[in-house]
């Protein structure tokens, strides 16, 4: 296990490091920062003026070995939009969206089962019936209406709770229910047909006929055996969020978390900071990953993995 | 017997039977016929649109703007589900908005499906250095903002579809790899398939005729739930000018650019968006009914029934 | 303890915790767009940096509200020495908010530092004409150019003067500090930044006591807020809304969108078809219809009425599809492809004033070719020198209220969005902006536009208003030029 354990840790380093990489080459191919800092009017001097200052216009070879050296302490330069240290901005932000993922989908996956296992009981029954097309709207509507309406109900109309932003815990009731419904309307879905997968098989039938109570053979075995695809896509749900796609409940709920922060470093060119938002992304999707894989072995041992 | 059915012999016979038996079996299965319709209904529209669609989708009526359904107050009969905020029909948008978001959501999920389910079998079958390789890859994509993979391939191929759609594919295999490959690994130690093994079956073989028929059921729920996913995505890179050009439009877009007017024209957002819900619930059912009768253990438990039914009824 | 008395007790502490009316009426609370990333008056063109410190900061010159240049830190306005500096002499008894005295040292080292290269500033291209400051006593500043630069008095209206001391501290770019009529309290990262009112402040004192910012990008949420009653005064409100908010407040704004033609090549290169282009367009209906009226129509000038140089004899192309159909089938141009390069998400209603004006050009019977870019493959085409497309929408904001800024870059031939190669429009342009005669620099404009509206080189659209919801309680005008200033609200 340890030789694995070590195994994995270096080729995350590998996964991380060839994911800064990419991103520092292929940032300085396409698209001018400097053309969107700047307003529309300065001319062309000025324009090569402050890319000059900048450092932009040193051969890439320079630029690169700057930034692997950079890199190495973990400082990966100050952020061009910004004007301070990127790293300091991707710290500052993170702890904002581990919270929104971790209470949203969290809260996902803890309803997401027993609503599952419940519809998959019975397929076809009014109780799955329900679930299944409550599920599928779930996941159709687009998460930004999802979120407009709850702030327009609960916060506009029945003044139960604020519109935006951070601070108090009734701050985080929208944005985590938000965050939650797309993921367990998937997860739903998901659990539901694993599930009934499961229950179909043999050993099923035959655990009942020997008399085993149906909350064992349900809620243990099935599960069990039903656990590899729903870990996947729990693990999928955790690890999008994570990696910036938690930016429309953040923008919507003015929430500020590294999605946001990602999404406008892209608009705005801002290769430092993406930089750094993207090598962080890469270790947080790494140790998520291995993580993953350790609770695959402990949930199906059958499972012989690199 | 039909006089038809009596013409035909051998294989043309066996193929008829078959389709009448699977003509059968849909129309006892009243959620699945709801399917087939809403499916057979969705492609019509999309094929012939121009037929359908009551105005031209780009016909601007400015003094026209934001009007509502035919059912509200100020609602007229030209614009049965009002209009948009240039004043453009919106039922005629979303006639002819089906055939975008259709091409593109099937188009991505059969490319990012079938890539990342091959990359998934072999990851998980032939493990070792395969597997390490695959994986480190697919982490490596997944921690690369998708929007910055898009804004490159564009700058490069320029917005179009068929670019949409290659985008949208290589930003959404990794999931069906993630998937197929740990089911694979479970399914890997089953003593049916060491068996194919010992018996000689090359991998490939066991791979495909073993191995595939097991995942085909997550495999289909996660197709799906995809298709709904990246018919909304689509609205996000439309949006920002990296997808469908105007005039053309997709429902996504439509979501997209109706979200300013959300608490002013609610039917803008509502009606793609159902649309798009409705799609999504016939795709899910057809493909549920599939997945069931295809399995000939299902078929059989769906005959007992009917027949323990029919003699159940009073005569 | 009496029951009584502890029922009294409890009220009161309830009270306390939900109706500190007292204290609560004395702060206004603004939503902003996004979060500045730097509190630092000088570094960056930001708009939300703008909100904030134009409260804590101040400048040498002023604008009143309906736009007109005056004095502000400097006792007078600025005057020629000679015909390359300017000489300023500034209000006595100034101090900034730590008690330091306002003099000509800040103020020579203010300038010295926003124009610094190796400071990088964003804003640095709305001084480029300015070359050094110096101090020639505690009040006086001379300010020299590289040239006859006739709009100094517009240019130091976005110039904010610092305190050298504090700008030699990091402080700068998070805690502000200026001689405005709002001192810096806190600034919680993405969550808000609040002002209190300066007690010591050497104008007429604010009536508000206390600002807090809050940042909210998602527009339907800024409105939310402003409905549930968390926001005084939100910005960039859709014109569609303006029933909908408690209280809404408008002023013709800076912006001015249009569309550049290419005069040069391609199918706008012969005039009958850039003069049908203009008019197949229904100006009014795009600012009655789709602005609700918030939008006046442009009148063939890339200038507002309040900018200097606007020439108040030229109108609007006027709506004649007829018109256009027949030039266009002189040109022999009818039902041939025109490219129109655009951007969307960047200015209000940018993609739809692009696809309305597309549809319009296409019921004269041209084939519109519309490519919609993301924003910063936009610019790669605006900026493009070697080709340049059929017609380019943009959207100008001038702050300097002066022709030279918008028609150096658009009108003259090699500005950064022009397509043009017209030598005398050039001339005229490039003799305006070093003219120091006023009458004369004024004539010189009202000629070069007259050129642009005969050559019709743009289709001018419109001139938009800004537009901000308030909440029933706030009492406040906007401002022309588009700055938010607390000092000028108060409460009902």
């Amino acid at each position: 296990m340890g030789r694995h354990l070590l195994s994995r840790l270096w080729h995350g380093l590998i996964v991380i490091f060839g994911v800064t990489v990419i991103v520092f080459v292929v940032t300085r191919m396409v698209g001018d920062p400097v053309a969107m800092m700047l307003p529309l009017e300065a001319t062309a001097e000025q324009r090569s003026a402050f890319e000059h200052e900048l450092g932009f216009d040193r051969p890439i070879a320079v630029q690169f070995g700057e930034f692997v050296a950079g890199a190495a302490r973990l400082d990966f330069g100050d952020s061009l939009w910004q004007r301070r240290p990127a790293m300091e901005i991707v710290l500052e932000k993170l702890p904002a969206t581990l919270l929104l993922t971790f209470l949203g989908i969290g809260l996902a996956i803890v309803l997401a089962i027993p609503i599952g296992i419940v519809a998959a009981l019975r397929p076809g029954g009014g109780a799955d019936q329900f679930t299944v097309s409550f599920s599928l709207a779930g996941l159709s509507i687009p998460q930004f209406w999802l979120g407009l309406i709850l702030i327009y109900l609960f916060a506009v109309r029945l003044h139960w709770l604020p519109t935006s932003g951070t601070g108090t815990p009734a701050h985080v009731v929208l944005p985590m229910i938000t965050m939650a419904l797309p993921a367990l309307a998937r997860l739903v879905m998901t659990v539901r047909s694993a599930m009934i997968d499961e229950l179909n098989q043999q050993y099923a039938r035959t655990a009942r006929a020997k008399g085993l109570s149906r909350f064992r053979v349900v809620g243990v075995h099935a599960l069990r055996n039903a656990l590899v695809p729903i870990l996947t896509l729990a693990g999928w749900e955790v690890i999008r969020a994570l990696a910036g796609y938690s930016v429309v409940v953040e923008t919507v709920f003015a929430w500020p978390g590294l999605g946001l922060a990602t999404m406008q470093a892209i608009e705005r060119h801002d290769l430092i900071l993406l930089q750094s938002v993207v090598f962080t992304v890469a270790a947080l999707v790494v140790v998520t990953n291995i993580a993953l894989d350790a609770i695959y072995q402990r949930v199906d041992p059958r499972m012989k993995l690199t | 017997m039909s006089a038809v059915a009596e013409s035909l012999r051998g294989r043309p016979y066996e193929l008829f039977a078959s389709v009448r038996g699977w003509g059968r079996e849909i129309r006892h299965d009243k959620t699945a016929l709801v399917g087939l319709t809403l499916v057979v209904l969705l492609v019509l529209t999309a094929a012939f649109a121009s037929l359908i669609a009551p105005h031209d989708p780009a016909a601007q009526n400015l003094r026209a703007r934001l009007l509502p359904p035919v059912w509200l107050d100020k609602g007229t009969w030209t614009y049965l589900l009002g209009t948009d905020h240039l004043g453009r029909d919106v039922l005629s948008r979303l006639i002819h908005g089906s055939r975008v978001s259709l091409a593109v959501g099937a188009g991505v999920v059969l490319l990012a499906g079938g890539f990342g389910t091959v990359m998934g079998l072999l990851a998980g079958y032939f493990g070792g250095r395969t597997d390490a390789f695959i994986m480190r890859w697919v982490d490596t994509q997944v921690a690369f903002p998708g929007l910055l993979l898009a804004l490159i391939i564009l700058a490069v191929v320029g917005p179009s579809m068929g670019s949409l759609i290659a985008v949208l594919a290589i930003n959404g295999w990794m999931v069906y790899a993630r998937m197929v490959r740990g089911s694979v690994l479970s399914v890997r130690q089953l003593p049916y398939v060491e068996a194919a093994e010992m018996v000689g079956c090359r991998s490939l073989r066991v791979v495909f005729r073993h191995v595939l028929p097991n995942l085909v059921s997550p495999l289909l729920t996660l197709a799906i739930l995809e298709f709904a996913r990246i018919v909304l995505a689509e609205a996000a890179l439309s949006f920002l000018g990296l997808g469908v050009q105007p005039p053309a439009t997709s429902w996504g877009l439509d979501v997209a650019n109706g979200k300013e007017y959300m608490f002013r024209a609610w039917w803008l957002v509502t009606f793609p968006g159902a649309a798009i819900a409705m799609s999504v619930l016939g795709i899910n059912l057809l493909a549920s009914w599939l997945r069931i009768a295809s399995d000939p253990q299902e078929r059989e438990k769906s005959f007992a029934r009917r027949a323990v039914h029919q003699r159940r009824r009073p005569t | 303890m009496t029951v009584r008395s502890l029922v009294r007790i409890v009220l009161a502490v309830l009270c306390a915790a939900f109706c500190n009316t007292a204290a609560f009426a004395q702060q206004v609370t603004i939503a902003l767009g996004s979060e500045p990333t730097t509190l630092d008056p000088q570094v960056r063109e930001d708009g939300s940096e703008r909100a904030v410190n134009d409260n804590v900061y101040e400048t040498l010159t002023a604008r009143a509200p309906d736009g007109t240049l005056v004095p502000g830190l400097a006792a007078a306005m600025p005057a020629l020495v000679d015909p390359i500096t300017w000489e300023v002499k500034l209000r006595p008894g100034v101090r900034f908010h730590d008690g330091a005295p306002l003099d000509a040292a800040a103020v020579a080292y203010s300038i010295a530092r926003v124009i610094d290269p190796k400071f990088k500033s964003e804003q640095a291209s709305f001084f480029s004409t300015i070359t050094g400051a110096s101090k020639v006593d505690d009040l006086t500043v001379r300010i020299r150019t590289n040239g006859p630069d006739p709009i100094m008095a517009a240019r130091l209206y976005w110039l904010k003067i610092v305190s050298p001391a504090h700008a030699a501290t990091r402080q700068i770019a998070t805690a502000p500090m200026g001689t405005g009529p709002y001192r810096f309290v806190s600034w919680n990262r993405g969550r808000d930044i609040t002002l209190e009112a300066n007690k010591d402040y050497w104008g007429e004192k604010p009536r508000v006591q206390k600002v807090n910012y809050r940042f909210v990008s998602e527009p339907g949420t800024r409105l939310a807020g402003l409905m549930a009653g968390e926001f005084d005064l939100i910005t960039n409100l859709l014109p569609e809304f303006v029933e909908r908010v408690p209280k809404a407040a408008h002023v013709q704004g800076l912006e001015h969108p249009i569309v550049i033609l290419n005069a040069d090549a391609g199918i706008t290169k012969d005039v009958r078809v850039r003069k049908a282009l203009n008019l197949a367009v229904d100006k009014k209906a795009l600012a009655e219809g789709l602005f609700e009226g918030r939008a006046i129509v442009s009148p063939g000038q890339l200038l507002g009425s309040a900018h200097f140089g606007f020439n108040e004899k030229l109108s609007a192309w006027p709506y004649d599809p007829k018109q256009a159909k027949k030039l266009l089938e002189e040109a022999g141009a009818a039902g041939k492809k025109i490219q129109l390069v655009g951007t969307s998400g960047r200015w209000l209603k940018d993609r739809e004033v692009i696809e309305a004006v597309a549809a319009y050009w296409q019921d004269v019977g041209l084939k519109v070719d519309v490519k919609i870019y993301e924003f910063s493959e936009y610019l790669n085409r605006l900026f493009d020198r070697n080709t340049r497309a059929d017609a380019i929408f943009v959207v100008n904001s001038n702050e300097m209220m002066d022709a030279d800024r918008s028609l150096s870059a658009y009108y003259k031939a090699g500005g950064v969005g022009a397509s043009n190669t017209d030598a005398e429009l050039a001339r005229l342009i490039d003799s305006a902006r070093t003219e120091v005669d006023t009458g004369k620099r004024r004539a010189m404009y009202h000629q070069a536009v007259q050129r642009a509206w005969d050559n019709a080189y743009f289709v001018w659209l419109l001139n938009i208003e800004d537009v901000y919801g308030t909440s029933k309680r706030l009492q406040w005008t906007p401002r022309v030029d588009g700055k938010i200033l607390v000092k000028e609200m108060s409460f009902r």
